[in-house]
This record gives structure tokens, sequence and C-alpha cells, in this order.
């Protein structure tokens, strides 16, 4: 038994104001003190090296395996059709851009074998598609298929002159690319092309999806200004699942590039079609024949047509290789200069020592003056 | 030009953030917890009076790392105000030993009752029991008593009468004409006919009493310059109580010397008709009385000398030398008198012979004004230099010098010196000098003190810390740390001042770092988008950089960094040194640090933009380059660099900073993960749906992840090893043979050695400098040997000494209180 008086003088010890002795208010939580010097770098050194240099070949002998083959139709190797001795960039621009179209055709010789799938893009060069104001001009709400009034975001596209709203409204739409690029072989068999599967899964199946009866949604509401029909004939197959909103060109479109100079995909070869194009896209003659609606010249743009294969790793790019390798040789060479060091100047070599104790006496005496 | 406004604007926005506003949020807190970090050591905690150490700000944790100026008061700081009896020689024998803690001497006794000097021993206790003005509180009011009280202006004389009771010689009553002992049994009373006071200029008191055996003695005890002065021609003991006196002084005791003499009725009689008429006078009373006094306080016979210890606080000495070692400068502020400053400053070793001692006295400006420029040419080129120089000053020259004529050369002089000692100062004067230093110097200042009397120039002083003593709170109330006692401060400067400072220069630069190492990506990103302000990370992702991402990192370092730890930084005071000279942080280091971020940056962006240069990273073909796709793959990459950066920047990885760097990493990746599902389920990030899907089954991220970073990090790493092998700094030697459990004796001495002799030879030169013309009394050089004679009383006091005595009579009863 205790009494009140001895419950109090127990409080009144544990009340005492010190400190707990615990490690991290004392401040000696256990640490690993890295003493990195030359000498104790040089296995990190090596082990980079050893690393990185075979990892830079694997991925340099994948991107070659890569086959790419560019095509520029901007200007002189779209020969118009219609106007002899006329680009389609001319054609367009004596039009003054007024929705003319253009239609040319340009062969070219596939030296190897594209085998497996095979990619088309189209290439645009100096077009900044990440122009703040233009990466702004969307209503991502309108894209979900809702039908309220659109977000003054898509200025100078939000409305038609009649005060409705522009179904897709903004510039990112107004500006959707619009040629349309159709591949032969030998002239006369066409290649057969996937208009699917060309956007982000999630895009796809998430960011948009059509208003309710688009069909006549679409009919009734503006079309953005440089679009020649409404969205939902985007793609002439008039295929519920890829059109309005959901046609997949314009997916693509709207997710906006981060460089000036981007590419996006086209179309996806269709292997199971034809028994011709089965293994993939065989080397010969093709014919491109190109509607050519988009102008790009009058601020020096740069269209171009790209037939791609893709290795585990994507498309065709080295850098990363190379940069591996690059950087594997520099930790390499610095693990060969600090080993000379190492054993040219021995840390613990008096003399070195010495020498460095006076500078730094030196050093401190400088300090005080 | 509305376009260039808007651009500019945008501009503006865009780059707002390479000044960070977390950094003052990250500061903050830093320090908050580091003041905690102060208040929690056990180490500072005074268990004698339950008082643990206690930050009362958090905001110059890291100024105690730099700090230069010590300006500390006397009583209660450095010393305990308490005196206690050491030592004592009596004919030429020296009783006692400083080594106990009480004087308690049987031989004494011993010698009283046979040796041949037992008529002196008798006189020496007696003159003690007697020649003061202690005034006994008997309390019991019994004949012959052995346990009393004593009220004593002065300490000295209560430690003296305190030693003589436990002697058993008490003294325990007090009449207007008499003093009554208890001499080991016997009751002896005193007739106390004339008491000559003690003042500064006389150095010494006197009684004159008529024995219990009827006759006249002048019993008189003061400095050993006065006494050793007055004593008659053949006097035998000279030079063992000399000896005995540099001996005492040499450890720091107070002395006292006493002497005394025999009157013949006839002399005293005489005498005290001219002492009457002088102490009657109606002009100049002080000077005749002073004059009269002289005449009968000669032909002494020398007594011997007493040793009084003024208790320092616990290791004092020890602090101040650690102190000093690291290259601070202490000033001790007092309003004690020069005397017993000096020797306080002797006995806890801020004097020593082993520099020169200069002292200033001066009773007009015209003559501080010539010193002090005279001292100043002296010193010559070592002027506002480290040398082994002290400087004592009077509280009158003092102020003279601190007026605007003098006070350029007595800051010059002041600051050439390792130690300087003001003494009889007033608490403003306090403030001033602090102020003074302060102002003129380019450097911390520390103030330390217990009282009401040093709250002026804690105040003063950069850094204002308390000591928690009896003497009230007033002092803690006004500074900025309060300590239990005075050697914690040696902890609180050297491990939590070097600490604090380090980690906070670490948490600044990494702070600026790591927001430049971000923003910047913009600038490069302008270029490929036109200047359009475009940005290329998410704004929620960017906005919560410095809340989540990154803001474990800086407070790892500033918490959990240390390179080594706190025996060692005590042990070694060198390292302070280091921490004081700002190597840590300036505008070299500043500038090194943005353009390493610049550097991480460019590599950071432009390896990635090469990297996504055809926008196809996946098998499946798909265009995967959308600026956010971009902007997500190297805001990982720039988590990873920047968390890594504090992993390289860290001294010492402790569980926390594991969890800190790695934990960050991992938030990143979780947030990202939750974020690219949320919309549209919520109206935020569209064009983030996605990403984490597209950008984690790309295997280009997954080898960018492993290539960039670490070539980012490589420069830094090699630069590291490169430092580290080719230009250690000490703290880094310290650490290294500290993790291989190596003595570090050698390293530090090896780093002293070619100091120490260079400060000998400098101390003989500057001597000599001194004393080539003049004498070194004249040059205000202490002379030597040093005998350490101080004594406190009041004096000047309303009530002279004299009649304050008269006025008691302790055998009558106080009246109760009620």
């Amino acid at each position: 038994m205790s009494t009140p008086a001895e419950n109090e003088a127990d409080n009144e010890h544990q009340k005492s104001k010190k400190p707990a002795d615990t490690a991290f208010k004392q401040q000696r939580l256990p640490a690993w003190q890295p003493i990195i010097t030359a000498n104790t770098a040089l296995p990190v050194f090596l082990a980079i090296g050893l690393i990185f240099i075979p990892i830079g070949i694997v991925l340099v002998v994948t991107s070659e395996r890569v086959l790419e083959f560019d095509l520029d139709y901007t200007d002189t190797n779209c020969m118009s059709l219609n106007v002899s001795n006329t680009t389609c960039a001319d054609v367009l621009a004596q039009a003054n851009y007024t929705g003319a179209s253009c239609t040319c055709q340009k062969s070219f010789t596939l030296d190897k074998d594209f085998e497996g799938d095979v990619y088309f893009y189209y290439g645009l060069v100096n077009y900044y598609q990440n122009h703040r104001r233009y990466v702004r001009s969307r209503d991502d709400n309108q894209l979900l298929g809702k039908k309220d009034a659109v977000s003054s975001d898509c200025q100078p596209f939000q409305k038609s002159v009649n005060g409705t709203d522009i179904t897709p409204c903004g510039a990112i739409a107004n500006s959707k690319f619009n040629d349309s690029l159709v591949l032969s072989m030998n002239g006369n068999i066409s290649v057969p092309l996937l208009r699917t599967g060309i956007a982000w899964s999630t895009d796809k199946a998430v960011k948009f999806k059509n208003p309710d009866n688009p069909q006549n949604w679409f009919a009734t509401n503006p079309r953005p200004p440089n679009w020649q029909q409404d969205a939902w004939h985007l793609d002439t197959n008039l295929t519920d699942d890829n059109n309005g909103y959901q046609n997949e060109d314009f997916i693509v479109w709207m997710r906006t590039a981060a460089m000036p100079t981007f590419r996006k995909l086209y179309r996806k070869l269709s292997l199971t079609e034809s028994t011709t194009f089965q293994n993939g896209l065989p080397k010969g003659t093709y014919v491109l024949t190109i509607t050519y609606n988009y102008p790009v010249t009058s601020f020096s743009g740069r269209k171009q047509f790209i037939i791609s294969t893709t290795s585990w790793m994507g498309g065709k790019n080295p850098f990363l290789g190379w940069a591996y390798i690059t950087v594997g040789i520099i930790c390499m060479i610095t693990f060969v200069v600090f080993l000379v060091l190492h054993k040219t100047w021995k840390t613990d070599d008096p003399l070195a020592y010495q020498m460095r104790s006076m500078q730094m006496n030196q050093r401190t005496a400088a300090g005080y003056n | 030009w509305r376009h260039i406004g808007f651009t500019f604007l945008t501009f503006f926005i865009l780059f707002n953030n390479l000044i960070p506003i977390s950094l003052q949020i990250t500061v903050d807190l830093v320090k908050f917890i580091q003041a905690y970090f102060i208040n929690w050591d056990k180490d500072m905690y005074d268990s004698e009076t339950d008082t643990p150490a206690n930050a009362r700000t958090s905001n110059l944790n890291e100024e105690l790392g730099q700090v230069k100026y010590i300006f500390s008061d006397k009583t209660g700081t450095l010393t305990k105000n308490e005196m206690i009896f050491k030592q004592c020689s009596i004919s030429g024998i020296m009783y006692g030993s400083g080594n106990l803690a009480e004087f308690n001497n049987y031989e004494l006794l011993k010698n009283l009752e046979q040796h041949e000097t037992r008529d002196e021993i008798r006189e020496f206790l007696t003159l003690l029991a007697t020649c003061h003005t202690v005034v006994p509180e008997n309390k019991a009011y019994t004949e012959l008593p052995t346990e009393v009280a004593y009220q004593a202006s002065s300490p000295d004389e209560f430690a003296l009468v305190t030693a003589m009771k436990l002697l058993g010689i008490v003294f325990y009553s007090r009449t207007p004409d008499s003093v009554t002992i208890n001499f080991r049994g016997e009751k002896e009373e005193y007739k106390i006919l004339n008491v000559l006071e003690f003042s500064s200029d006389r150095k010494r008191m006197s009684v004159i009493i008529r024995t219990p055996r009827n006759e006249i003695k002048l019993y008189c005890k003061g400095a050993d310059s006065v006494i050793l002065e007055r004593l008659a021609a053949d006097d035998q003991h000279v030079k063992e109580t000399g000896e005995h006196l540099e001996n005492f002084a040499n450890s720091g005791l107070r002395t006292l010397c006493l002497g005394y003499r025999t009157l013949t009725n006839e002399e005293y009689n005489i005498w005290s008709t001219k002492y009457r008429e002088a102490s009657t006078a109606i002009n100049n009373r002080n000077e005749l009385v002073a004059e009269v006094a002289n005449q009968i306080e000669c032909n002494l016979k020398l007594l011997g000398a007493t040793g009084i210890e003024d208790k320092l606080q616990d290791q004092v000495s020890e602090s101040l030398t650690m102190l000093h070692k690291a290259g601070i400068k202490i000033w001790v502020l007092t309003g004690d008198k020069k005397e017993t400053a000096i020797n306080i400053g002797y006995s806890c070793k801020l004097l020593s012979n082993q520099m020169l001692n200069l002292t200033l006295d001066e009773a007009n400006l015209e003559d501080t004004q010539r010193q002090l420029r005279q001292h100043c040419q002296q010193f010559g080129d070592s002027l506002r230099k480290e040398n082994p120089a002290s400087l004592v000053i009077e509280g009158q020259t003092l102020k003279y010098a601190l007026q605007a004529p003098c006070r350029q050369d007595f800051l010059d002089l002041a600051i050439s010196c390792k130690t300087v000692i003001c003494c009889r100062v007033s608490p403003k004067q306090k403030a001033e000098v602090v102020e003074l230093v302060k102002r003129s110097v380019d450097a911390i200042t520390l103030a330390i003190g217990d009282g009401a009397n040093d709250v002026g120039m804690i105040q003063a002083a950069h850094v204002g810390v308390g000591i928690m003593g009896r003497e009230g709170v007033q002092a803690a109330c006004a500074s900025d740390y309060t300590i239990g006692q005075f050697r914690f401060l040696t902890k609180l400067l050297f491990v939590h001042g070097v600490w604090s400072y380090r980690r906070l220069c670490k948490v600044l630069l990494y702070s600026f770092y790591k927001n430049i190492c971000l923003y910047v990506m913009e600038l490069w990103f302008a270029f490929h988008n036109g200047f359009s302000g475009q940005i290329l990370f998410e704004r929620w992702t960017i906005g919560i950089y410095n809340v989540i991402f990154t803001a474990a990192p800086p407070m790892a370092l500033g918490l959990l960094d240390r390179s080594c730890n706190a025996a060692t930084m005590m042990e070694y005071p060198a390292i302070y040194r280091m921490s004081q000279n700002r190597t840590d942080f300036n505008i070299k280091i500043f500038w090194t640090w943005c353009l390493n971020a610049v550097y991480h940056s460019i590599i950071l962006y432009f390896m990635s933009y090469r990297m996504l240069r055809h926008d196809i990273v996946h098998d499946s073909g798909i265009v995967l380059g959308s600026h956010l796709y971009l902007g997500n793959l190297i805001y990982t990459y720039v988590v990873f660099v920047v968390c890594l950066k504090a992993g390289l920047e860290s001294d010492s990885w402790t569980l926390l900073t594991h969890i800190a760097i790695w934990g960050s990493i991992a938030s990143w990746f979780i947030f990202f993960a939750i974020y690219s599902y949320v919309w549209p389920t919520f109206p935020v990030a569209p064009e983030m749906r996605g990403m984490a899907k597209y950008v984690f089954s790309s295997p280009s991220f997954w080898f960018g992840l492993l290539l960039i970073p670490i070539t980012a990090l490589l420069a830094d790493f090699i630069y590291n090893c490169i430092q580290r092998t080719f230009y250690k700094t000490l703290m880094q030697e310290v650490q290294e043979k500290e993790v291989k459990h190596q003595d570090l004796s050698d390293l530090v001495a090896s780093r002293q050695t070619p100091a120490a002799p260079r400060a000998t030879e400098r101390l003989a030169l500057l001597k000599s400098v001194f004393t080539r013309t003049r004498t070194p009394r004249e040059v205000g050089i202490i002379d030597r040997p040093y005998h350490g004679f101080a004594f406190s009383q009041e004096e000047n006091g309303v009530v002279p000494q004299d009649q304050l005595i008269r006025t008691y009579d302790t055998n009558i009863e106080k009246p109760p209180g009620y």
C-alpha cells in the first residue's frame, strides 16, 4: 500500500526532466558511412563499365535490326496528277488553302523484306503541337461524350458563327491531319491496312466516348471549320466503333506530340487479309497514293511517310545503346585512371600524407588571415 | 508589345519556383527539430537542478557552429560564487592541500600544541577570527557555541571565518566594541579599538584590538605587495612565504598576506589621538584617515598567507581550454575588481605565463588613447590576428576605450588577443562591448551569463546563452538557449552547433539544387515548344514535388546526417574551425551547386529527349511521345537523381535516411500509378489517364532509368572520389579514422605541431617588442611572479565598515519577527 504522498513523490520522480536515452534522441542511430575514395570506388566503376557496355551493344544491335523507310512528300515527291509540273503543295497554296485537295502518286522500292508487324506513320517536322495555347485548346469533357456547353479553353474554335458549340471544339481538333495515304504493291495489289489498334487503348476505352445518338448529334452540330465532313464520317467504313470522337486517327491526333518533330501512327499492316502480306511487307516496288489536303509549307513544315518494323524496344533509335556504351567506356577509363593513381600514389604513403597535411595547414592558416 | 508582356509573365510564373518557396518551410522544420535535439541531449542535462538544455528559439542553431567570440559573465557562470579556504602558510610552513575539498588540517592543530611556531600559529588563527567585518548569528545564544551562522559582505572573510570555525576557533559574538571567540574551548574577548577599513587603494584591512591579556595588537591582512613592504626589516619568513604565495597563485587561489604588530600603550594613545582628529576632519577626511592609518601599519611581523579558492563551476577550465583550441576568443565581462578577475583568469587558465598579458588601467581619455595606440603599433603585423596574448581592462578605462577616438584601436587590440577580461563593468557596458564587437567584426558572437546584469549582453550578442542558475531566471528568459552548467556550452557549440550548421548548409544547398534541377528543365523544353510557356510536367505533380516526392531527403540531410560522432567532435575542437570559418557555405559553393543542378537537368532532359526522339518506344508500334509522356519519364528520373544526390551528399546513412530516400522514390511511383487512373472519375488530369501503364510498359523507360540517373550522378561521384582521395578536409580524415576505429590523436597532433613552435616564437617576439623600451609595469604587462591577491569587500557603501560592525550587538536577542 502506498500513501498518496508516496505516489506523489513517485510521480515527481517520473516527471524528472531528464531526456530519454534513445538512439534517435541522442543522435546515435547506427549509420553506414560510405567513404568514397578512388580506391573504394574502383569496383563501382568496373561494375558499371562491365554491365553497361554489353547492354549498350545489345541495344544497338536491336535497334539496327529495325527496318525503316522514310519518304518526305512535302513538295517534289508529290507532283499533282491534275496540274502538270506543280507540286500538290503549290496547288494548295494557289487555292489559298480554302479546302482544295490534290492527289499525287509516288513510287518507291523496298530493298528488304519488312517482316512481322509493319507500321505506317506520318511524320511532321517544325510543327509545334506542344505550343501552350494549342495544347490547351480542347475540351476533354466534350470528348467524354458529354453534351454540356464546351469550355472556353477551345477558343478560338469554341463556337461557330451562329453560336453553337463546335464538335469537337478547339485548335487541336480543327488542325487534325487529313491527308490520306494509300499504298499498293507493284501498282496494282493494294496493301491491306488496319485503321484500328493504333491509339492508346486507355484513350480509346476511357477518354473518348461518343454522345448518345452520335450520328444525329454530329450532323446537327457544326464541325470544326477546317474539316470537310463531320466527325461521324471520319472513317468511310462507317463502323460505329471508329467514328465520331472514337475515331482512332482523331484520338492519335488529340494526344499532342512532345516535340516539334514527331511521328504519329497512321496504319498497321493487316497480316491476315492477304497471303502476300502474311509475313509482312515483302521487298519490291510500291506506289503511294496521297490525297494531299494538309498544308505545311506555309510554316516551313515537312511531311513524311514512314514504314517501320519494331523490335521489343520499339522503333529504330540507337541512342540508348550508344549512350550505354559511352557511359560504360567513361567508367572503364575512370577505373583505369584511378587504378594507376592508386598504384602510384598510395594514400597511406607518408610523404603524400605529409604533403597533404602541409597544404591543409597552409590553407587553414590562410583562413585566419 | 502586349505579346512580350504576356511572354514575360508566362515565364515569370514558369520559373518562380527556382527560388524555392518550400525552402522556408523545410528550413524552419529542420531547425525546429534540431532545437529539439538540443533539448533531448542527455549530456546537457543537469541532474543537480533537473534542468535539460532548452533551445528557446530554433533560428540560431547554425550560428552556434560559427561562434568566434564568447562573452562570458564571471560570477555564477564561470564561478560558483563560493569561496573556500584551501591552504595557508604560517611562518614558512605550508598547511593544507589544493586537492582536498576543505581545509581541515590536523597537522596545524598538532603544531598549535607543541611546535616551535605555535605562538605564530595562535596569532595567525586569532587574526583570522578577529580581523574582519563578519557578523555572527548565534541562534542558540549559548555560551561557547560551535555552530554559528555568519553574515558577511565579503565572501573571502566568510570563507576565512568559516574555516576557523571548523578548526574550533569559533567567532560567535560581536558587540559594538568587542568580538568574542571560542578558542578551542576557551572564551576570549577582544576589545576592538579601531578598524582600518579595506579599500582597493589600500588593499589591506587592519584592526587594533586589546587582547584578554591586555596587550594592544594591530592585525593586518591584505595584498602581498602592501604587506611585504610594511614588514619590519629583519623578517625571516618572507622568502618561504613568497614561494608559497606563488604556489597558491599558480593553483588559482586568491591570496592574502597576514601580519601583526604589538603596540605599547603610549604608541597607541598618540596614534589614537591623531586618528580621531583625522576621522573628524571636515576636509579630505578620507585622505587624512588613510594617511594616519598608514603610519601605524608598519614594522609588521609576517604571520603567513592564506589561499582561498573561488570555486569554479564544474569543468570550467577544461571547457575554456577547448573553446580556445577551437579558435574562439573569450571575453570575460565582470563587475568584479581587477585582482579578482585576473585571479579567475588564472584559475580557469584563461591567463597563463605562456602568453603576453597586457593590462589597461588609465584614468583619462588621453592616456587611454595613447596607450592603445602604442599597443596597436607594437603588435605590428600580428594585429587583428590570433596571438598568444591577453588583455585586462578596467571598467573606467573601458569607458574611454569605447569612445569614438579610441574605439578602433581598442577593437584592433582586443581582437588580437585570445582572452580579454573587462573588470568592473556595468551591465550597460557589457552590452556596449558586445555590440561593438558584433558590429565591427564579421563573426558570430555569443554571450553567456546567469544573472539579471547579463541580460543586456545576452540580448546584444548574436546568440545569447543563459545559465539556469540560482540567481533567478532573467538571464534565461532573455536568452536563446538555456543550459544548466557552463560546461555544457562545449557540447552545444562543438556538436549541436557544428551539426546544425553543416546540416543546414546541406539543406539549403540541396533545396536550391533540387528545385533548379527540376525547373530549369522548363527552359530546355521552351526551346522545343517555341517559347510558348508550355510546361513539361503535369501541374499537380509539379505542385507536390516539394511536398511529397523530395520532402524527405532534405529532412534526412538536415536531421540525421553526421560526419563524425559527438565524442570525436568533443575531443578535437579543431574540427570546429571548419564551420567557424564558413567553409561549407559561401557564394562559390552555392554557385557550384546551382551549376551542378543545371548540369543534371541538361543530362536528364536531353538524354530523355534523344531517347524518345522517334516517339516509338513500345513494341506495339504505337506512338507514345506526348509531352506529358516525356514529362513523366523525365520527372521519374529527376526524382531518382535528386533523391540519390541527397544520398551522395549524406555522410551517414541511417535506417531513416534509407527510408527517406527510397521511400521518396517509391512515393512517386505509387502516386504516378494512382494518378494515371483518376480521370474521368475525378475531373483532374485527363492527360495523365493511362500514363503509368504506357510508361511502365516501355522497355526504354526502364533502360533509361538505369542509365540516365547514373550518368547524371557520375560526374558528382567522380568529383567526390577525387576530392576525398586528394583534397581531403580535416573532417573527412577524422571521419575515415573513426570508421576504421583508428587512433585520432596523431592525426590531430600532426595538424597542430607546425603551429605550436610558432606560437612560442611569436610570444617571445611579442614580449621583446613590448618591453624593449619600457619596463613591464609601464607597458601594462602584468609583472611576474604573480601572487594572486584578490579580496572582495563592499566599498564606499552608505555605512562604512567601521560603523557597520559597531552597530551590532549579537548578544542581544533579536526581536521576534512577524
